[in-house]
């Protein structure tokens, strides 16, 4: 793997986990709201 | 854009660390964020074992002796947030910071200048924590699993107990998605993930349980805010809402976070047994296997904290079965500890001590959280010493005892010279007497019935609780030798590369102590391959 390549795969794991993350946190406010 | 490790090593190839203080605000060096998360995680462990003395204080005897009961609360609420958030997590992301690269042969951490981040958003988030102490109506006193309506009634702390626990979460978010980043992205040739050592490994799933439950966390303290402050009614009967709710999404963090503070400590145990059983671990990919179930099944068991609310049998019984399936992973874990040490050349050495310690004292808080998995037994324990004296074996002789482990362990990788090993060993034999002698009287004070956060008591539980403070005030003082063994750790003997006789791993291959830069060409795949095989 080289430099480059290195750098994009860092910069999709990084997106992708930070989505997941943000889904969770919306999400379960999006929970709270439609039960209240 | 985000900045990457390829980045930074793009410009910045040959200096050694920034001079002054410079060096360590704006630090990207993975060691250097290391140190400083170790280094703050052992001052929050001092200010919260401040407040556990205190607690203690006022339980020797009963009655109201030091401090006013709203203060008492207080103390028990701070005492944990301030353990947990502030101690026992950080001190495992500074332990992650400084091994992970060294253990997969990466020149750093992924992305250094988050790294930064994360590490300085936390003395801002407990600076603002601490100043509650200071406020009109006091630090937050409704205990840290914040459930409202009482939360609500918090004075002039409440926005800000809120901000910092979003604070904490944003850092400990950011740490999980450079740990996962770095793991994913930053191997050796040829280490495939099988092949990576267990704490490597223990940590990636780890991270990924904080990037699923921090957020959980920051959207209920989310909710309460504006419960406070916005007129929304998430958690208020009287507008409609569902306080046991709240206790649903807290618990669909809190209990992940229990195995976030714990997976870590497997990881730790898993590298230092093999090392003085000069074996190799046994049954390593059941362990990864055993770790990825039990985060799984954190995920379906977390309304056994919350049995007395009243729920369907049906719910009882799951929660009670799925909690109870987690012995299972569990012990193959104990298994594979046992029998890596089975008819190995064992030596006991400080860190093989506090393993040793973790396997048989946490295994004990395992037994009694079979008891409290229960509904039924659960009904009657819930709230008393009984869960207080089971969490407490699980996180002190659990997780405190596998970090003083690893900190001894690694020590002489950090700093290049070997501690004190007779002064370790006090320490080892202090804090395991004191330990026990602190938190076992627990068991039977709760199983007699006495509730947990009040700062008073019936006279027959008088006997129990002086030993637990003669203990505690003991577990805490045995604790200045550990920070004389680190104050004094460049004294001793200079250490090898290799450090340990049975130690295998990239981390020994590097000079000790460990140089500002390495790994900055990736190790050749045969010397991964040997450090792994």
């Amino acid at each position: 793997m080289n430099d480059a390549e290195r750098k994009k795969g860092i910069r999709r794991t990084a997106l992708i986990v930070g989505a997941i993350a943000l889904a969770f946190y919306i999400g379960f406010i999006m929970i709270g709201v439609l039960r209240s | 854009m985000s900045t990457t490790v390829a980045d930074l090593h793009d410009h910045h190839d040959d200096h050694g660390p920034a001079k002054g203080i410079g060096r360590w605000l704006f630090s990207t060096n993975h060691k250097d964020i290391g140190t400083m998360y170790l280094i703050f995680s052992l001052v929050m462990f001092f200010v919260g074992g401040a407040m556990a003395m205190v607690i203690r204080s006022e339980l020797a005897i009963p009655g109201l002796q030091f401090v006013h009961p709203e203060f008492y609360n207080s103390m028990t609420t701070m005492h944990a947030l301030i353990m947990i958030f502030g101690g026992v997590m950080p001190a495992f992301v500074g332990l992650a910071n400084w091994m992970i690269p060294l253990m997969i042969g990466a020149p750093d951490m992924a992305l250094p200048r988050m790294n930064n981040w994360s590490f300085w958003i936390l003395p801002v988030a407990f600076g603002i924590l601490l100043s509650t102490l200071f406020m009109p109506g006091g630090a937050p006193a409704g205990g840290w699993t914040m459930y409202p309506p009482l939360v609500l009634q918090t004075g002039d702390a409440f926005p800000y107990l809120i901000f910092s626990i979003h604070l904490m979460g944003i850092s400990s978010i950011m740490g999980a998605i450079n740990v996962i980043v770095t793991i994913i992205n930053m191997r050796a040739p040829e280490m495939t993930l099988l092949k990576m050592p267990m704490f490597v490994w223990t940590w990636l799933i780890t991270a990924y349980l904080l990037i699923a439950v921090m957020p959980v966390l920051a959207g209920a303290v989310t909710m309460l805010l504006t419960d406070q402050f916005f007129g929304t009614s998430f958690f208020l009967a009287a507008g409609g809402g569902d306080p046991v709710m709240f206790q649903h999404i807290f618990w669909f963090f809190g209990h992940p976070e229990v195995y976030i503070m714990i997976l870590p400590a497997f990881g730790v145990v898993s590298e230092i047994i093999p090392t003085f059983s000069r074996k190799k671990l046994f049954g390593h990919d059941s362990m990864v296997y055993a770790a990825a179930s039990i985060a799984f099944l954190s995920f379906i068991v977390w309304a056994h904290h919350m049995f007395t609310v009243g729920m369907p049998l049906s719910g009882q019984l799951f929660f009670m079965f799925a909690t109870m399936l987690i012995a299972v992973p569990t012990g193959v874990k104990v298994f594979n500890w046992v029998a890596t040490m089975w008819r190995g050349a064992m030596t006991f050495e400080t860190p093989m001590l506090f393993s040793l310690a973790f396997v048989f004292l946490f295994t004990i808080g395992g037994f009694s959280g079979l008891m409290l998995a229960a509904a039924p037994a659960d009904i009657q324990y819930h709230d008393t010493y009984f869960v207080v004296a089971h969490f407490h074996y699980v996180l002190v002789p659990g997780s405190i005892f596998a970090i003083m482990a690893a900190v001894y362990y690694w020590l002489p990788k950090w700093t290049g010279h070997m501690y004190n090993e007779t002064l370790g060993k006090a320490h080892f034999w202090a804090s395991t007497i004191f330990v026990n002698l602190t938190f076992f009287p627990m068991h039977f004070l709760g199983l007699a019935g006495m509730p947990r956060r009040i700062p008073d008591y019936s006279t027959q539980f008088t006997d129990f609780n002086t030993v637990a403070s003669i203990g505690a005030i003991g577990f805490g003082l045995s604790q200045l030798i550990l920070v004389w063994v680190i104050l004094t750790a460049w004294k001793g003997a200079k250490a090898t590369d290799r450090v340990w006789e049975g130690s295998h791993g990239l981390e020994w291959t590097v000079p000790s102590p460990a140089p500002y830069h390495t790994f900055e060409t990736p190790p050749k795949a045969r010397i991964a391959n040997e450090a792994f095989e």
